[in-house]
Parts: C-alpha cells; sequence; structure tokens
C-alpha cells in the first residue's frame, strides 16, 4: 500500500493529541476544554462554526442517469449504448446544467441531471452546487494500460474493485485498503480540538460506518428520533423497585476483562452518559419538518437540529454521516433509480434551506458519496458495478454551477472506462476529500493523514470550495 | 484483586491480548506495534486500574472500569456438567431447558446431536402457510402482499419443530441472505420467503452441493438478486448478462474475495493476497446465470381480479425450482434466454453451445470444488454459532472435515455441523476464560431464546407479526429483514477505536451496536419481559415454574443463570442480581405480585448483563 509520508505525518498529530488528552486526564467530558489546546499547525479555527455532511448513496449510484449527456451527438451516443434504460433527451430538457463562460467539457458536452431532480438544478443554477465528474477511488493516477498491465506492484489500484462492502470501505477510508479509519473520523481527529465536547465531533444518523471512524474519534449515534434512553434508569425504577434498576446499571456496566464485554460496556456507557445531555439539547433545538416519506431527509432533519444545538453541544466543527439505499439497481433502473434521485434531490435542498435559514448556509457543506458509479452498457433494463461516478457538493461555501474533474467520454472503448463503460477514475477520492479538508481548517502539512496518498496526484485542492487559501 | 491477577496471569501465559482501559488507553496506543507484546503489562495494569463498579464517569474514552473479574461459571449452585450441557445448547438450538441439559448429561453430546440432526424437518413454512388458509386467493391478496411474511417466521422461529436443524438454518440465513426489505417484486412474497426457508431447513444437513443448487434456483433468490429477468446478451444492441448473481455467488456464497488456506487465513503471493476472481470472471459466469424465470408447470393461473389483464399462478410455483424452459413460463416465449456463448470462470471452460441445465451443472462443480469453500463456509458458521474468532486451527479441523467427512465424501453438512459444534476447542475451560473467545449474541436469537425459553407462543393466537428491523427501533434486526446480501454484519466487521481493534480481532455482531441500540434493547427486553410490549399482540410469557421458586432469590437466579446464559454469569454480576431481586418482598402464593416482579427482575437483569451479551 502507497502511504508515503503520511503515516508519519498523521501519526505525530496523533500523538502529540493523545499526550494531551493522558495530560488532561479524568477531567468529565462535559467540562472536557480542550479548545486551549494549540492546534494551530494542525488545525485552523477562527472561532466560526463548519459541518461537512456525507451523503452516503448505498449500492452504487448509477452515475450515467444521474448526470445525463444533453448535446445531441453525445445523446445519441448515449441512448445507443444504454437502450432500454436510456433517458429520452426531450425529458432533460428542463434539467440542463449551463455550462459557465469559458468551460468546456469532454466532446463538447452539455449535461443535464435527472429529470427528478429539478431542485438540485435550481441549486446548480444559483451557484450553490457543485458537480464532481468521474471521482473514485485510485491508489495513484492510473492510465487504462497501466490498469491492464498485470503488474499490479507497479500499477497499484485499490483491491476489491468492483464488490460493494469493499469498495464502501474504500471510499469511507479514501485509497487507504485494509484501514480501520475512515477520512471522516480523521478529520475529527484533528478537528476535535475546536470543540469542547470532543464526543460530538463525529455523529452518525446512519448505520455503522467505516467513514466516522477516527484513530481517536469515536462517532457518536443518533436516530431519526434522537437518542434513546434507558427508562429503567431515566424513572430510576424497574418493575417498581429502585433495587431492580440500581442493579440494572451496574450488570450493563460491569464488563470484566473479556475484549468483547469491554467494547460492549463502553458503547453502553457512552449511550448512558450522553444520551441524556443530547436529549436536552435537543429538546431546545426545532427545525423544519422533513420531507414526508422521505428516510434521508429524516437523517438530515436530525443533523440540522444538532446543528442549532452546536453552542449546548460545544462543538465548532463537525462531520456527520447520512445515507440512503437501494441504488444497486441491476435491474428496473429507470423507474426505481429516478425515485431514488428525487428523494435525494428533496432531501439535500431542504436540508440546505434549513441551514441557510440558520445563518449557516455557508458553513454547513453537504456532499455525496456511493460504492462505485456503474457501467454504461446495461445488462437489459439494468446496470452493473462499475468503478468513478459523478457526485454533488452542495453548500453557501461551494463554488457552485460549474464542472470539476473531467467528464468522461461516452463510450464502451475509451481509455478512460475499463469495460462496458465502467470508469476509470479520472479524479481521486483523496483529491475529494483533501478539497473539503483544507476548506474544514485542516493545514495542508497534515492533509495526508486525510488521504494517505495524496502527494501522488495532481490537485490537493480541485478548487469546488471557496476558501482564502491557495489551492 | 488477587483472583483477577492469577487470571490475568493465566490467561496472558497462553494468549496475548489487549485490555484498554481508562489508564492503558492511551499507553497501548502510544506503543503501536509493541500492543501485543506488551500484553501482560498492560492488563496488569488494567487489573489494578480497576474504578468504582459500574461507574459511567464521563471521560475522554468513556470506557467504564473492569470490575474484579473471577473466572465464571463455576458459580455456587451450578454443577459444571449442567453448565457445560447448557453451553453446548445455547449454540446447538436456541434454549436450554432442565430436560434438554440432562439428555445431553445422559446421551453425551454427540449422541444428543446425532439424533436432533436426524429428525426430520417436521415444521415447515408450507404447512404453516397452508394451514392459516394464506395460500388462497382471496380480497387479502396474499398474491402480491408480504404482511405476513414476518408472523410465518417468527412463529416458525419461536415454537415447535426442531430447534436443532432451525438453528443452523437461521445461521444459513445469514450467509445465503434474502430479504424481505424492501419487499421482493414476485407472486407470493411470503411464500418465496417460507419456500426459502424450508430449502435451507431441510438442506441444512444435507450436502453443500445440493444446498447451493437449490438457493440458485429459489425463486426468492432469484428475484432478489436478478437472476429472474436475466437475458442472454445481444451483441447487436449491447446488452450483457445482469451480473449480480454472478459475482455475489461467488464473493459471498462459496469461495470468497481472496484465496485461502485450509485455516481460513489469507494465501500470499509476495506477501499480498491474491485475489480469487476478476471482473472476467464475473462476466463470464454471469452467462450461466440467463435465461431463467419462475416454473408454472403443472400449477394453476388465475387473473387478478382487480386487474383481469394480470395473470398469477398459484403459490405452489414458488416452490418449485426456477425454469430455463421458456415454455413454463407465465408469460411463456419460444426462444430460450439462457446464453449459448462460451462460458469462461475461473479456469473453468463451458464450452458454446451448452445449455442451461449442464451449464448449471459444471459451473456450480466449479465453484463446490474450489478449495476454498470449507474454510470460507466453516468459518462463518462458527462465527455464528460458536465465536468470533475462532483459531486457525479450529477452522482447518472444520474445512477439512467439509473437504472429507471421513468417508471420502465432500460438502456433507451434517458432519461440518458436527465438527463445529463439538470441536475441542469450544467446551473447555480454556476457552471459556479466553477473553477473546465467544461472540456477541445476536438480538433476534435473545429474542428467540426468551420466548422459547418461556413459552411465549401458542398454536392458539396470532403470534408476533412485525419486523423488527428498523434501525434503533426494537432489536434493530429480524428475520430476513437484512439491509442488503451482506447480512445484517459483516465477518469482518470490527468496531471503531476498540479493544476489539486493538486485539486484530473482529466482531461481527458489533454492526448493529451503538450508544441507541445498546439502550433499544434494554427497553425492549423490560417490555417483553413484562409482557406489555406492543409487539406481543397477545402473547403472554409462562413463569409458572419461576414463580414457583422466586422465594429462594438464590434458586431462582441459578435456574435463569443455567438456562439463559449457561451458568456464565460472574459472582460479581450473581451476587448483585441476588440481592436486588432479594429485596423484593413476597407476601403471597403462585401470583403474589412480589413473585412476579422477582422472576421479571431476574430474567431482565440476565438478559441485560455484559456477562449474558457475550456468550462464551
Amino acid at each position: 500500500m502507497y502511504i508515503g509520508k503520511a503515516s508519519q505525518l498523521s501519526r505525530r498529530a496523533f500523538l502529540n493529541r493523545t499526550s494531551q488528552l493522558a495530560m488532561i486526564g479524568t477531567a468529565g467530558a462535559y467540562a472536557l476544554d480542550l479548545a486551549g489546546i494549540n492546534e494551530a499547525a494542525a488545525f485552523s479555527t477562527q472561532g466560526d462554526y463548519k459541518a461537512l455532511v456525507c451523503v452516503f448513496l448505498y449500492g452504487g449510484n448509477d452515475h450515467a442517469n444521474t448526470l445525463i449527456p444533453y448535446d445531441s451527438v453525445n445523446h445519441a451516443s448515449y441512448s445507443r449504448i444504454r437502450r432500454d434504460v436510456a433517458i429520452p433527451r426531450s425529458a432533460l430538457a428542463n434539467s440542463v446544467l449551463h455550462l459557465p463562460d469559458g468551460q468546456l467539457l469532454t466532446d463538447g458536452q452539455t449535461m443535464a441531471l435527472a429529470p427528478t431532480m429539478p431542485r438540485l438544478k435550481a441549486r446548480f443554477d444559483q451557484n450553490e452546487l457543485a458537480v464532481l465528474l468521474n471521482v473514485g477511488p485510485l491508489e495513484t493516477p492510473l492510465t487504462k494500460a497501466q490498469y491492464l498491465n498485470a503488474n499490479t506492484r507497479a500499477f497499484p489500484r485499490p483491491r476489491k474493485l468492483f464488490s460493494h462492502n469493499d469498495q464502501q470501505a474504500t471510499w469511507q477510508s479514501s485509497g487507504s485498503t485494509g484501514n480501520n479509519s475512515g477520512w471522516g473520523g480523521r478529520l475529527g481527529d484533528l478537528a476535535q480540538s475546536a470543540n469542547s465536547n470532543a464526543m460530538f465531533t463525529a455523529i452518525n444518523a446512519s448505520g455503522n460506518a467505516l467513514f466516522l471512524a477516527g484513530n481517536q474519534t469515536l462517532p457518536f449515534s443518533v436516530t431519526t428520533q434522537g437518542v434513546v434512553q434507558v427508562n429503567a434508569l431515566k424513572s430510576n425504577s424497574l418493575f417498581r423497585s429502585t433495587e431492580l434498576s440500581g442493579a440494572l446499571r451496574d450488570v450493563i456496566l460491569n464488563h470484566h476483562q473479556h475484549v468483547l464485554e469491554q467494547d460492549y460496556a463502553a458503547t453502553m456507557s457512552r449511550s448512558l452518559t450522553y444520551a441524556p445531555f443530547v436529549d436536552d439539547a435537543l429538546k431546545n433545538s426545532s427545525v423544519p419538518a422533513p420531507v414526508p416519506s422521505n428516510s434521508l431527509s429524516e437523517q438530515l432533519s436530525i443533523v440540522a437540529k444538532l446543528i442549532r444545538a452546536r453552542n449546548q453541544l460545544g462543538v465548532k466543527r463537525q462531520v456527520f454521516f447520512v445515507s440512503i439505499g437501494g441504488f444497486d439497481h441491476h435491474s428496473n433502473l429507470v423507474d426505481a433509480h429516478g425515485d431514488l434521485l428525487g428523494k435525494v434531490d428533496a432531501a439535500l435542498d431542504h436540508f440546505y434551506e434549513t441551514t441557510k435559514a440558520m445563518g449557516l448556509g455557508d458553513k454547513v457543506t453537504t456532499f455525496t458519496a456511493s460504492d462505485f458509479g456503474r457501467s454504461l452498457t446495461p445488462n437489459g433494463n439494468g446496470s452493473d458495478h462499475g468503478w468513478g461516478g459523478h457526485h454533488f457538493i452542495l453548500g453557501g461555501a461551494v463554488k457552485g454551477g460549474r464542472f470539476y474533474g473531467k467528464a468522461p467520454k461516452i463510450s464502451v472503448e475509451a481509455d478512460d472506462q475499463v469495460g462496458r463503460g465502467r470508469l476509470l477514475p479520472s479524479t481521486s477520492v483523496d483529491e475529494y476529500s483533501t478539497t473539503l479538508a483544507r476548506w474544514f481548517g485542516v493545514s495542508d502539512s497534515e492533509l495526508a493523514s486525510i488521504a494517505p496518498n495524496i502527494g501522488r496526484f495532481a490537485f490537493r485542492d480541485l478548487g469546488f470550495m471557496h476558501t482564502d487559501r491557495e489551492p | 484483586m488477587e483472583d483477577d491477577l492469577r487470571d490475568a496471569e493465566r490467561t496472558s501465559e497462553q494468549d496475548n491480548y489487549v485490555v484498554i482501559s481508562d489508564k492503558t488507553d492511551q499507553q497501548n496506543r502510544n506503543k503501536g506495534a509493541q500492543i501485543l507484546a506488551s500484553s501482560p503489562i498492560a492488563l496488569s495494569l488494567a487489573a489494578c486500574g480497576g474504578g468504582g463498579e459500574g461507574s459511567a464517569a464521563p471521560s475522554g474514552s468513556a470506557a467504564p472500569s473492569p470490575s474484579p473479574t473471577p473466572s465464571p461459571a463455576k458459580a455456587q449452585g451450578i454443577a459444571k456438567d449442567d453448565a457445560n450441557a447448557a453451553r453446548f445448547l445455547l449454540r446447538a438450538s436456541f434454549t436450554a431447558s432442565t430436560a434438554t441439559i440432562q439428555s445431553v448429561k445422559d446421551e453425551g453430546a454427540e449422541v444428543w446431536l446425532d439424533r436432533h440432526m436426524r429428525q426430520p424437518n417436521d415444521q415447515t413454512a408450507e404447512q404453516f402457510l397452508e394451514e392459516n388458509g394464506l395460500d388462497q386467493v382471496d380480497g387479502n391478496r396474499e398474491f402480491v402482499d408480504g404482511r405476513n411474511t414476518d408472523r410465518m417466521l417468527w412463529s416458525l422461529l419461536m415454537s415447535g419443530g426442531n430447534a436443532v436443524r432451525k438453528r443452523v438454518a437461521f445461521a444459513l440465513s445469514e450467509f445465503f441472505v434474502v430479504s424481505a426489505s424492501p419487499p421482493l417484486t414476485i407472486p407470493w412474497p411470503t411464500h418465496a420467503i417460507g419456500a426459502f426457508w424450508d430449502i435451507l431447513n431441510n438442506g441444512a444437513f444435507g450436502n453443500f452441493r445440493e444446498l447451493l443448487e437449490d438457493v440458485c434456483l429459489a425463486p426468492a433468490m432469484g428475484v432478489y438478486l436478478d437472476t429472474v429477468g436475466n437475458r442472454k446478451g445481444d451483441q447487436q444492441s449491447g446488452r450483457v448478462p445482469d451480473e449480480n448473481f454472478a459475482r455475489e455467488v461467488m464473493q459471498l456464497f462459496t469461495i470468497g474475495l481472496f484465496e485461502l488456506n485450509i485455516d481460513g487465513s489469507n494465501k500470499t503471493d509476495n506477501g499480498e493476497p491474491i485475489e480469487t476472481y476478476a471482473n472476467t470472471d464475473v462476466e463470464g459466469l454471469a452467462r450461466v446465470f440467463t435465461g431463467y424465470d419462475i416454473d408454472i408447470s403443472g400449477v394453476n393461473t388465475f387473473p387478478d381480479p382487480n386487474r383481469p389483464h394480470v395473470i398469477f399462478p398459484e403459490a405452489e410455483a414458488l416452490r418449485k425450482p426456477l425454469t430455463a424452459d421458456p415454455s413454463k413460463w407465465v408469460r411463456p416465449e419460444t426462444e430460450s434466454q439462457h446464453s449459448l456463448e462460451e462460458k469462461e470462470f475461473l479456469g473453468t471452460i463451458v464450452p458454446q453451445g451448452t445449455g442451461a441445465r449442464e451449464s448449471l451443472r459444471i459451473a456450480l462443480d466449479a465453484l463446490y470444488s474450489h478449495s476454498n469453500v470449507g474454510p470460507f463456509f466453516c468459518k462463518q458458521m462458527i462465527q455464528r454459532l460458536v465465536t468470533s474468532n475462532p483459531s486457525p486451527d479450529y477452522i482447518a479441523r472444520c474445512a477439512k472435515i467439509f473437504n472429507d467427512n471421513g468417508k471420502g465424501v465432500r460438502g456433507d453438512l451434517s458432519a461440518v455441523f458436527k465438527a463445529i459444534l463439538l470441536d475441542s476447542e469450544n467446551s473447555t475451560e480454556t476457552s471459556l476464560n479466553d477473553m477473546r473467545f465467544g461472540k456477541l449474541r445476536e438480538p433476534v436469537v435473545r429474542f428467540i431464546q426468551f420466548g422459547r425459553s418461556f413459552g411465549l407462543h401458542t398454536d392458539n393466537n396470532e403470534g408476533i407479526t412485525r419486523d423488527f428491523s428498523e434501525r434503533s427501533a426494537l432489536l434493530t434486526q429480524s428475520p430476513f429483514r437484512s439491509p442488503s446480501v451482506f447480512n445484517f454484519f459483516q465477518p469482518n466487521y470490527v468496531p471503531p477505536r476498540s479493544t476489539a481493534l486493538a486485539n486484530e480481532m473482529v466482531a461481527p455482531e458489533f454492526q448493529l451496536v451503538d450508544e441507541n441500540s445498546t439502550a433499544v434493547y434494554i427497553n425492549f427486553i423490560v417490555n417483553t419481559v413484562d409482557g406489555r410490549g406492543f409487539w406481543l399482540n397477545d402473547l403472554e410469557p409462562n413463569y409458572t415454574v419461576e414463580k414457583n421458586i422466586a422465594d429462594d432469590a438464590l434458586a431462582l437466579v441459578n435456574r435463569l443463570d443455567l438456562m439463559l446464559s449457561a451458568g456464565q454469569l460472574r459472582p460479581a454480576t450473581r451476587d448483585r442480581i441476588i440481592s436486588a431481586v432479594s429485596s423484593i418482598p413476597i407476601q403471597g402464593g403462585e401470583d403474589d405480585d412480589g413473585r412476579i416482579r422477582r422472576v421479571q427482575g431476574a430474567i431482565v437483569l440476565i438478559m441485560v448483563s455484559i456477562d449474558y451479551l457475550i456468550q462464551k
């Protein structure tokens, strides 16, 4: 695995932080004030609030029916290849993403959003949404010839390509196969010193995911309803007995030395310690109701509530994870995929509107990720697992209304695909993550702890975020 | 504390493992690579670092301190051979009762297991659906509606039949995953899931090769992973076969991603693991699974009363294997949709022009005979039934049985499950005291254990009817409700920043564990035990035996400790439970409120205790 100097860099930051934590020792979590520790070298906060929200599209989003070539020549190629799953040009007229002056895409393409995404189309027009084209996991820049070369030592590529769970993990850990942490968690490692409550640095409103696991940072989990408390402990009574509820508290925390018992008890303990506090904070925090029948919007709604309660929670930098599943469209691509994208469109737009209403439109950046893109060639009425795909970045700090990265050719033979139109990524997840990290406040010297292979790629900043730093 | 240290020393002689507590956490992390080598020191520190018991004091890492840790099981009042029998029973089935414990002691675990494996599958989903009139075409619209899926599964899991077969079938349902979430787009969706459940039960102690074929051709699997409707490639249009099933049958159902040694470790080439297949293998194998659909030959069809132009087969069709003969489909065709191109995968070539049946035979034979299948399958079954981190030797012993049952037969699942359940490693004091041995009990298995232990289900009522898989609500898991073909949890899941991670261990079931699901479970079990949970519908647990001994708190806790946790509560936990239960006064006979609260209190305290949750 390529990691270059990253291990040393991240290790240094990590050890520093570790010793600082050790000094603080037994201070209570609520009072755990790390803000005074000078982390300026690693991380910059200027007293403001910032949050990154990762929206993971589980199953592998069909990029080619999310952003569709609209110019007649490329749409014809697309239709010829996609056949029964092609979206007709006539359905795209209202969702064309007009290129800004001076921007030209491969083969003179213009692109349209899926017809079920009118809200994000409007955000693009208002320069609040950026599109990142053909991004995916890479260990190093790779040509098709290098990909086809059997010498994987000279031309390394992510392991277990095209496999759902493995590519989810690869995306979430940012190019470092076999890593046990995610880049959201590692952002948290650097950022948690900005927060007086380190526990609320990384918050998961979805199921457990590698993305938020740091070396120090532990994701805290919330449900769409907030947090769940143990009723018997809250009321201090189990079957009308305080003796029983007292014993309950003991037996759920007594963990002896068994490894798995320790780990279960640690989570249980976090639950008991923090749930009442979070519950309190959420009580005073109200946001507009989520989009009906939209689980993604429900997750984003609790995220918005937590953001509103940020002062009470004692946080200035947060990373959130939400998700929506069902994107593995081996069949029924046209209808089911369009519906799902419609949910993403409504949920993201509503969430952004909510953050704007809080005055945080440019402090909260939402971005998408997925297992992989899919094959351009259909298998009938669906598509199969691919590699690179297109993604969205939404927020007031986004230099929207533009495309970033390189548009793939609409082809099943070109050098930017590895067969059946499965895209060979032209932009790496590392470049995606470091661009977001720089906006978040990570210093350039620490970027390799977020994206271990970043030094091998052309850009540490793809330019889609407004920052006052040199790219 | 002295006991504590002795235990620690004894264990650390055998194994290196790391304990992370408040004090040792940072030290261990700073040591980095030395972490494993330094375990005796780390362990001593941890042992001395015990703070207040049950302290929830907030801290940076928020891990509570370990309580003094005596070795488990040798609790007063529970005979060791009872505990051992229960330990075996709680892996081989869902419950341990006084009677089954006695049987295992009398005849020995092997004879007992043989006897139960030989028992036929005497309770099927098919019977359930028939007895409940759910195979009728009527206003309930079972032919398009899956609302009875959960009711069927809970009924079958909570009551009757052969619990050994069902326990193994449930483990198989987490390997050959089919899910009713989102609803299968198939006629008679409950029947499709039911037929799949019956396949797993019928095949649980048969041959892996036959089970694999049954799974491949099950309509539920066919729809779940898109074999149904998968058509041969078309050069002119550029259409190619759907790769979904071809990929997952290799990755998840047979060989996995990397070449394995017999002990489950990766084979390596210059230090790198070797991938078992490339995408070209997926493309080649995908052609094998083309041209199938539901077989309605010999089955009556009927028009949907609401949409007369839509034709449905009767439910029986969902119990037949898929067919590649297009004349037998609901919408018959004249031309086969099976690919006749050459099919090349994993070094096997199915010649051009080979038909569906022969192609399938060659493909499944090739997968089945791959040397990975034994270790790949056995490791996951050990994880489901016994321990998350089996030793390489344990895996190898079972995989060798998979490869040859001693009579030259490969894939004999009764021999494989016997090997898994009777392995010498899992019944010793050593493994009982090994701080890495065991697994987190799955939420569904806990609930089934409760239900079967306390007679929750009766044939006279509807029973449990809901899906419990909603995240952080009730159980976070429900049979056949996995969010994807990757099951509720993956075999290599490691919780972030955990002690398991520091010890290079996996903890699959922890993928369902978070700050909410831990609390949710406690609330769930409280309202299950007191019979008030709305999810119980009209069911009531039966505590007759327990109520009769409730005045003797020690006897009550001994009984429940044995049947629920195989006597694995540590003395500190037992003492705490006994003292809390004793504090509740008893004033009268069987239905005295105090008796009931004692019983309910004891069950809840055991079933939420960490000692119980981690099954050793």
